[in-house]
């Protein structure tokens, strides 16, 4: 398993944004569906080594990131796309590339080749050498998953990756995901059922900082067929009729 | 899950044991290529040029003078100290001014050692441009051809001010990522600065030393590095100071919990307190330092090589036939020296007691005595010793209302020359001495009337009043003036002795 996690719960005062997770996740591309303040941007930076869990127990790649030893070795193979994209405006993309490359102590004879074949995968290798300050949101979104893929990662956490993206580029997008799960796990939160549907082989539904459904795609479209949810499509009339399900199970305990 | 659960968890290749100094140079490559720093350096070099650079073009063609104002009241630093700050701040507040923090904090690297790379970056371009300034100030100085060598340890003490201020800076955009920390680091650079200079031009000696703008180090000395190097003891400890102040404030970045594991934290807590005690160490070092011959020493620090002498070869002319060498530092007014000289050594030319040569002596700070002479004569045969580091120079003379004038100039000479000739000392001397001072001074050239100013002046400054050239005094100069010159001649060789012990009166003069 590349990410085990035990009842695990995250605190920011007297909000309680992460209640007692517990989720194992192996290679593969995992979804992390929920509506906003559901706690997935939470779960995400716990897991991205950024935040500490106020209890509960979490074990990244095989290792413990609460100790210093093994969170630097699980750094050095995590990739991370926060939810929020900063930047620096000046560097050029190869350089904002090579910069993170260097930050996740790549071998440096490696990182020319590894950075140029991140943009590319991206598709912004003709755009190497412009300006961040000059990119559109939807391009620095994809530079944004190429600093996260450059070391490629075994684990690999996208907090809203397709934020911005022009449906091209989702459809291309989620083509890279498929091919990235392949051999690592990568967990991505989004609101975006669809890109759930197309991309991913596990979901995982939260609200209220818990975990509400955890299963295939194809298990939460069932768990919409006859209930009369809302929704366009029939995954997101089984996201919204295990949230439903979820909220009224709460108002009755 | 079935897929996940049975996929292994891949291990990464060991790494190669320069990987990491590698990587470090590639980093430090990327963060000099986008350093904030280059941008404000323009600003810098105007500031540099019309605040360091053209008011020391108005003083004499001696290092000492021309890098009293940019070097020892640290023009040089009060320049570029706040722009660095500021800059080092806009560079150490960049990953929470851009919302990078998550980001970084997700990466392997500790972010204290990412951090440093950034800092580097900025204080290697403020020290290359710092160093960069100072030596094209230099090379035209050298183009002017001012004189002695110039005070390396002053710009030492500037590149270790200009990597303070950068890693103080730095540390306040670390701790205060906001849009205006650069602007409250640069206004307190400039206060600091500004403290400084008004404590510096307070305290003259103690610990105020320590102040990278207090010029109370070897800058008083005109001709250090012309007959004696300068001196780097106070430069030393200002080092100390300064580095400490540097180093504790890149370990407190490696502070806070962000900043790495455990074990670096630690370290980082130890350079802080190394940083701490240096820069203790430098104001305690700093408050021992006295006043020498050759400038300001600190006991601890000194050795006695410091106090050896240049070697030069004297470059010499000649007035009225004898021999008048100087420091070929001071080449540029041998002309002057030896004009001023010849009408007052034609009046004492074959006299006993006359010089039979001219040499230019160090000048130097008294201690324990009154005031050196500024000429004086002595030996046997007798040699005139010029100690011309005390006058004002033909030529811009730095805080002066009007360049020193090349008459002015000779007629002190003059008065000092006959003021030694006569045996007057640093006193006002006997009312005889004073009449055949007045004579000769005459015989040079100098009016009466214009010898209670010149006198005045030269004792007091330019504000003095003089008197009116009257009394008995003047109406002895002017019988023996009235003189032939030979009678003159013969009453001086008969009497000279007796008129340089003070024993003779107005009324035995003819």
């Amino acid at each position: 398993m590349n990410i085990e996690i035990t009842d695990l719960t995250r605190r920011f005062g007297r909000n309680q944004a992460v209640a007692g997770v517990s989720l194992e996740v192996g290679p593969g591309v995992f979804g992390l569906l929920g509506p906003n303040g559901a706690g997935k941007t939470s779960l995400l930076r716990m897991m991205a080594t950024v935040i500490p869990p106020s209890s509960g127990r979490l074990r990244l790649l095989g290792r413990d990131p609460g100790t210093f030893g093994p969170r630097k070795e699980i750094r050095r193979r995590l990739g991370y796309l926060p939810q929020t994209l900063g930047y620096y405006p000046s560097f050029t993309v190869a350089e904002f590339v090579e910069y993170f490359a260097l930050l996740k102590e790549m071998p440096p004879g490696q990182v020319p080749r590894a950075v140029a074949a991140a943009i590319d995968r991206v598709d912004l290798g003709g755009r190497a050498r412009a300006k961040l300050r000059t990119l559109s949101g939807g391009m620095l979104r994809r530079v944004g998953i190429a600093q996260a893929i450059v070391n490629e990662p075994d684990l690999l956490l996208l907090d809203e990756p397709t934020a911005g993206l022009d449906p091209e580029q989702r459809v291309a997008f989620r083509t890279l995901l498929r091919d990235l799960g392949e051999r690592a796990s990568v967990v991505v939160s989004t609101h975006l059922v669809e890109d759930v549907g197309a991309a991913c082989t596990e979901v995982a539904l939260m609200d209220a900082g818990k975990i509400v459904f955890h299963g295939t795609p194809d298990e939460l479209t069932a768990r919409g067929e006859g209930t009369g949810a809302a929704g366009d499509a029939p995954l997101e009339r089984g996201y919204s009729a295990v949230l439903a399900a979820a909220r009224s199970a709460a108002v009755v305990a | 899950m079935t897929a996940a659960a049975t996929a292994p968890v891949r291990q990464r290749l060991p790494r190669g044991t320069s990987a990491v100094p590698l990587s470090a140079v590639r980093l430090l490559r990327v963060e000099l290529r986008r350093n904030a720093m280059p941008w404000v350096l323009p600003l810098i070099a105007a500031l540099f040029w019309f605040d360091s650079y053209r008011p020391s073009t108005g003083t004499a063609q001696l290092y000492a003078l021309r890098t009293f104002w940019n070097m020892g009241q640290g023009h040089t630093i009060i320049d570029f100290g706040p722009f660095v700050a500021g800059v080092a701040a806009w560079m150490g507040s960049r990953d929470g001014r851009r919302g990078l923090a998550d980001l970084v904090t997700a990466t392997a690297r500790p972010r204290w050692a990412a951090q440093l790379a950034t800092w580097a970056a900025t204080a290697i371009w403020a020290v290359a441009a710092y160093l960069v300034f100072v030596g094209v100030m230099f090379a035209m100085y050298a183009h002017q051809g001012v004189g002695g060598t110039p005070p390396w340890w002053w710009v030492a003490v500037g590149v270790a001010a200009v990597t303070a201020f950068s890693a103080a800076g730095f540390a306040v955009g670390v701790y205060w990522p906001s849009r205006f920390a650069a602007a409250v680091a640069a206004f307190g650079g400039f206060l600091v600065m500004a403290l400084s200079s008004q404590t510096g031009f307070k305290y003259s000696s103690g610990w105020a030393e320590i102040l990278p703008t207090n010029s109370n180090g070897n800058f008083d000395l005109r001709d250090s590095g012309v007959f004696f190097p300068w001196l780097p003891d106070v430069p030393i400890a200002r080092i100390l100071f300064l580095a400490g102040i540097a180093v504790a404030a890149l370990g407190l970045t490696g502070l806070r919990r962000r900043a790495g594991g455990p074990w670096l934290r630690c370290a980082a807590a130890v350079i802080t307190l190394a940083g701490v005690a240096s820069a203790g160490t430098g104001a305690g070092l700093a408050s021992t330092a006295r006043l020498s011959t050759y400038g300001m020493v600190i006991p601890a620090l000194h050795g006695a090589a410091n106090d050896a002498p240049i070697a030069y070869t004297p470059v010499c002319g000649r007035a009225t036939g004898v021999p008048v060498c100087l420091n070929p530092a001071y080449r540029r007014w041998l002309p002057d020296m030896t004009a001023a000289l010849a009408p007052v050594l034609a009046e004492v030319s074959g006299l006993p007691g006359a010089p039979v040569r001219a040499t230019q002596v160090a000048n130097v700070n008294a201690i324990g005595a009154g005031p050196p002479q500024r000429i004086a004569l002595g030996g046997h045969p007798p040699v005139l010793r010029l100690s011309l580091g005390s006058f004002d120079m033909p030529g811009p003379c730095g805080f002066c209302d009007a360049p020193v004038g090349n008459d002015d100039f000779a007629n002190q000479i003059r008065l000092f020359f006959v003021q030694a000739f006569v045996g007057m000392g640093n006193g006002s001397g006997s009312q005889v001495q004073q009449a055949v001072q007045a004579a000769l001074l005459r015989g040079a050239g100098i009016p009466f009337a214009a010898q209670p100013k010149l006198a005045a002046v030269s004792t007091n400054g330019p504000e003095s009043v003089p008197g009116p050239a009257t009394g008995p005094v003047y109406a002895a100069a002017r019988r023996f003036a009235a003189q032939p010159a030979a009678a003159r001649h013969a009453w001086l060789a008969a009497h000279l002795a007796a008129l340089r012990a003070g024993g003779l009166t107005p009324e035995e003069l003819p």
